[in-house]
């Protein structure tokens, strides 16, 4: 039934405050309670008082944190340890989890819910023990690679299919599905535990709205429709706009609760029939569908992509791209919007995510090249029709919506602890004497076997991840596990494409650039004074000497250099030992070059490199070069050096450019900032994460974040408060801004 | 590009013409339309007091030290035939590196060798293909923004060969090309320039005669006549103009500027340039004497209300 537009008596633009007032306090909660969270906001919020303990967990994207975890909830094990795996457990003990799991409603927010706890930080092991991966996970280490055995999938659900079923018509599917395939009955089981505990979340919420709605509120009309469309959605399809927005937002809580995924791809195009449909009724105006976005984008940081072309290559972009930019930009608060720039995307779209980035100053937009992205997916071997419906995801990567299962972003081969490896092998072998050419060739080789030891690593995943952590959530919104019974992480989808990722690639090629400038051919220092300053980590002042010596070669992205070409080199390199060959059963894999901020801990536990980097500190960032390459920091020559070194399969290398604004002339500068994407791209660049905001702020934002809790940077693929950054992320933030 | 590291270059063409320059900026955005890259070449007639870029003055080059950098190695004792530097206490203790200049032939042996960056060589020798190989790096940018070249300095002219050469050389390859000058050229090497130039960036710094030849050592008599035959001869100008508290942020040089601009109809815009002391601390690295002429503080309002005088007077504003 259509619901009129209700009359109010508090406005959008207040309610919209509300959001934001209210958004900040969960935030210095959530400081105070949990610490530093370096990693993306989520929209998480705290449970209540009294009902919440913390707990030190490990994240989605595999790095350690502080995480509150109900009380009242302990998971059922089935697992001599305690613990829980395989489909029916994960599936029983995570509808339990939504059984108890507490209502939030804002009666500002148009949207109910929000999600208080991560499903994974009530395991004590990630991965079965009976299943073992040892000897598998020591050979990773002797690399510094991040394996991929137990990642949670980074792919991106079909979000069209929950809209068109709804919860009731995705429970027909799996009791369909359980009928034809009397072989998976644990797997259906699992799923129809996780629809039945969303269901219960969300009626529960529905009875909450209903009550506070019988409240003298100002808002009370709207806790109504809260309760009303909450009601309905427990099996029904949405309907609306509203509806649409506010289904999308339960998925995203309840698969970020199960294991921190949730992408949701091309939000415009999902959310454009009902759009029309309400706007043609006279339902629903662009004021309310604004504020239904804001409420969706404030409860959660899910990934996005706004504009871009459709299967036949026509630009999708359409109002609703332009009204989710705007619901980013009243918000002001970590968001990750990709607006996609390209040959034929509405460039208007591009300006005013400009426009917004340089206002709002919160790192949103970021830009996708998808013209590059598009004809490198198709570089596999894929139809360039294919290739177009891929979606951004997450923090670098796109996928097919609910028919690729991507491990993206979770790879990574740390390119200096290769170096360093090949470097101490070469200087023990007695039978070599020590040159670039020989160092180079022991690179090319370790390289290969680390490679080979993630394709082994990624046969051993799909193999076994299905009975440890069964992707119940995302299966849900994918073509053909509900049909073939089949987890998508074991063959229940059409395509499997394991993103792996380079990093650290400044950090290598600057050291083999001054290897080459100043051990080879300068001869200033030798192959063994090299290894003696590197295994005391420069400490002497002849150390100190050597490591200034190092540090003033030519680096990457100056511009001609020796660092320059050793860039290329190692990217082209990697490119190529990627895609020789298939994982030892088949399974595709596509390079890209990102660090996420992995390139700390990568860095803690690596010694001292011949670009004069100390032991212990974080290697370079992503595909950048690292802080102070060049005189002027000249953006259009970083921009220059990191669309040299894009692998070109549709994955990508993404550039980070942090900017300080300019008062002068904001049209003339946002404009330059137009044209420095535009370039970007036409250059081969893949992705751009940008940050304008204020050195000074920044940097007293470092010496005291609580003055500072609406401050948004983007610090890598995500945005974040800077005030919730460790005290190393926000140092990382701030180095690239004083030297660049 | 960092001469001791670059390595790949584009054919020179035609033009062998070698210059010297002391910087390539890149991603200009305040000198020309659009995103740019700046060239800067050595040498200048003018010593204006208030210079930000004082390592181009010389058409020879200059050495630049840094203590702060300095790591007293003592690499450059060794290098230095002239026995400019000298090491007093102990080796690598960061106060024993004393260089004295009265002996340098500023060869930049000791720049070469110094592992610190410390001492440091400005102004180098460049071919026409060295500087466009860069400057090309960045084409996709100027054809997104409207950008393209500027040459800057010192005084581009200057070198008038190795301008003219660039210049030549970037029209070439489609360049949009401004040339930033202070005018106090002849005509002639103006003239030849006209062709190959989109746009003159083209400073007027104090309208008093006197007071220009105080600060600048040059009167403005070249300097006006060179624009009013620019502009005659169908030359795209701005005109720039830096506002230097205690020096020309007068109403007199306001009414000055404002006379001009209305004496130039084809004029492109003029624009008002506020002081930054950038060039102290360059001074200081290389040696130079702090002038006698003291700035004050840069006044926002003041550029603002100057603005405003300009638009009611007509004049076409950029800032």
């Amino acid at each position: 039934m259509p619901v009129a537009a209700p009359e109010l008596k508090t406005s959008y633009a207040e309610r919209m405050e509300m959001l934001r007032v209210a958004k900040r306090a969960q935030t210095l909660e959530k400081q105070l309670v949990r610490g530093s969270m370096d990693y993306d906001d989520h929209g998480i919020v705290l449970p209540p008082e009294g009902q919440y303990q913390v707990v030190h967990s490990m994240s989605g994207s595999g790095i350690e944190i502080s995480d509150a975890i109900l009380s009242a909830f302990v998971p059922s094990g089935n697992h001599p340890s305690g613990e829980f795996f395989g489909p029916r457990a994960c599936g029983e003990n995570f509808r339990r989890l939504l059984e108890i799991h507490p209502v939030h409603i804002d009666p500002a927010s148009s949207l109910a819910g929000a999600y208080m706890v991560n499903f994974m930080s009530y395991r004590k092991l990630g991965w079965n023990p009976d299943v073992d991966c040892s000897t598998l996970l020591a050979e990773h280490e002797k690399y510094h690679t991040i394996p991929v055995i137990g990642a949670v999938q980074h792919m991106c659900p079909d979000l069209a299919i929950g809209l068109r079923l709804g919860w009731g018509g995705l429970l027909e599917q799996v009791h369909r599905g359980a009928l034809a395939n009397p072989h998976a009955v644990d797997y259906y089981a699992g799923l129809e535990q996780v629809i039945l505990g969303a269901q219960n979340w969300i009626s529960r919420h529905a009875e909450t709205a209903s009550r506070m709605a019988a409240d003298d509120s100002p808002l009370a009309e709207n806790l109504a429709e809260i309760a009303q469309m909450n009601a309905r959605l427990v099996t029904a399809a949405p309907s609306s706009f509203r509806d649409a927005c506010q289904w999308i937002l339960w998925y995203l809580l309840i698969a970020r609760m199960y294991n921190g995924s949730g992408g949701l791809g091309k939000l415009d195009l999902l959310l454009q029939p009902y759009y029309e449909a309400d706007c043609k009724a006279g339902r629903l105006t662009d004021d309310e569908a604004t504020f239904h976005l804001a409420c969706l984008l404030v409860r959660d940081t899910a990934y996005l992509q706004l504009g871009g072309p459709d299967q036949s290559g026509k630009d999708a972009t359409n109002h609703v791209s332009y009204l989710t930019l705007e619901a980013a930009h009243q918000l002001g608060i970590a968001t990750n919007i990709g607006v996609a720039a390209g040959k034929d995307v509405d460039p208007n779209l591009l300006h005013r995510g400009v426009e917004i980035l340089v206002e709002d100053r919160c790192g949103t937009p970021k830009f996708l090249g998808v013209d590059n992205t598009i004809a490198g997916f198709a570089a596999n071997g894929f139809p360039i029709e294919l290739a177009r419906q891929r979606a951004y995801a997450g923090c670098h990567w796109s996928a097919l919506p609910g028919r690729e299962y991507a491990c993206m972003d979770v790879v990574k081969f740390s390119f200096p602890a290769l170096l360093n490896l090949s470097l101490r092998e070469m200087m023990a072998d007695p039978g070599v004497i020590p040159s670039v050419a020989e160092l180079w060739k022991r690179f090319k080789f370790h390289l290969r076997s680390a490679i080979a030891t993630v394709a082994r690593g990624i046969d051993f995943h799909y193999e076994h991840m299905h009975r440890n952590l069964p992707e119940l959530v995302i299966d849900l919104l994918c073509h053909g596990p509900l049909e073939l019974g089949v987890d998508a992480s074991h063959g229940g989808v059409e395509f499997y494409t394991f993103g792996v990722d380079g990093a650290g690639l400044a950090t290598a090629a600057d050291s083999l650039a001054a290897i080459e400038e100043q051990v080879e051919s300068k001869r200033r220092l030798s192959w063994t004074e090299l290894i003696g300053h590197l295994d005391s980590d420069w400490a002497s002042p002849e150390g100190e000497k050597a490591r200034r010596l190092m540090l003033g070669s030519g680096r990457f992205g100056q511009g001609h250099s020796t660092g320059d070409e050793w860039a290329v080199r190692i990217a082209a390199e990697f490119t190529h030992a990627v895609k020789e060959k298939p994982t030892p059963h088949g399974f595709m894999m596509i390079p890209g070059i990102f660090s996420w901020v992995l390139n700390i801990q990568l860095g803690k536990k690596l010694g001292a490199t011949p670009n004069g980097r100390r032991a212990g500190e974080r290697i370079s960032h992503g595909a950048n070069p690292d802080p102070g390459f060049r005189h002027d920091g000249a953006p259009t020559a970083l921009a220059v050096a990191v669309a040299k070194v894009q692998c070109g399969y549709g994955n990508t290398s993404p550039m980070q450019l942090d900017l300080e604004p300019d008062h002068r002339n904001t049209a003339q500068y946002v404009a330059a900032l137009e044209a420095l994407i535009r370039g970007h791209f036409e250059l081969g660049g893949t992705q751009i994460n940008m940050n304008v905001v204020n050195r000074h702020q920044i940097l007293e934002a470092h010496k005291d974040p609580s003055r500072f809790p609406d401050l948004v940077v983007r610090v890598t693929g995500f945005s974040a408060y800077f005030s919730s950054l460790s005290p190393e992320l926000r140092q990382l933030v701030v180095d690239r801004l004083l030297c660049d | 590009m960092n001469p001791a590291t670059s390595r790949s270059r584009l054919p020179t063409g035609d033009d062998p013409v070698i210059g010297r320059i002391f910087d390539i900026q890149r991603y200009s955005t305040q000198d020309g339309p659009g995103i740019r890259t700046t060239v800067f070449l050595n040498g200048c007639p003018l010593r204006c007091a208030w210079c930000h870029n004082p390592e181009g003055l010389r058409p020879e080059p200059s050495v630049s030290y840094s203590p702060d950098k300095c790591i007293a190695c003592g690499e450059c004792v060794t290098a230095c035939s002239q026995g400019c530097h000298e090491m007093g206490g102990q080796p690598l203790s960061p106060t024993s590196h004393t260089y004295e200049r009265k002996d340098c032939r500023s060869c930049g042996d000791c720049a070469s060798i110094c592992p610190a960056g410390a001492m440091e060589l400005i102004g180098r020798e460049v071919s026409v293909g060295d500087v466009l190989a860069e400057v090309l790096e960045d084409r996709p940018f100027y054809s997104h923004s409207g950008g393209g070249i500027t040459l800057s300095g010192g005084e581009p002219l200057a070198q008038f060969e190795f301008a003219l050469a660039l210049l030549r050389a970037a029209r070439k390859e489609g360049l949009h090309c401004c040339v930033e000058t202070s005018g106090h050229t002849t005509w002639d090497r103006l003239n030849r320039l006209l062709p190959f130039v989109d746009l003159f960036l083209y400073d007027y710094k104090e309208t008093d005669p006197e007071r220009h030849r105080r600060y600048t050592g040059q009167t403005n008599e070249t300097i006006l006549k060179n624009l009013h035959s620019l502009h005659d001869g169908g030359a795209q100008i701005q005109l720039n103009c830096p506002v230097i508290p205690g020096f020309n942020d007068r109403d007199d040089h306001l009414a000055g500027i404002a006379a001009l601009a209305q004496s130039l109809p084809k004029l492109a815009a003029v624009r008002l340039l506020p002081y930054h002391p950038l060039g102290t601390d360059k001074l200081k690295r290389l040696g130079l004497p702090h002038p006698s002429f003291a700035s004050g503080k840069h006044n926002n309002e003041m550029i603002e209300r100057w603005l405003c005088v300009l638009r009611e007077q007509g004049v076409p504003v950029l800032n």
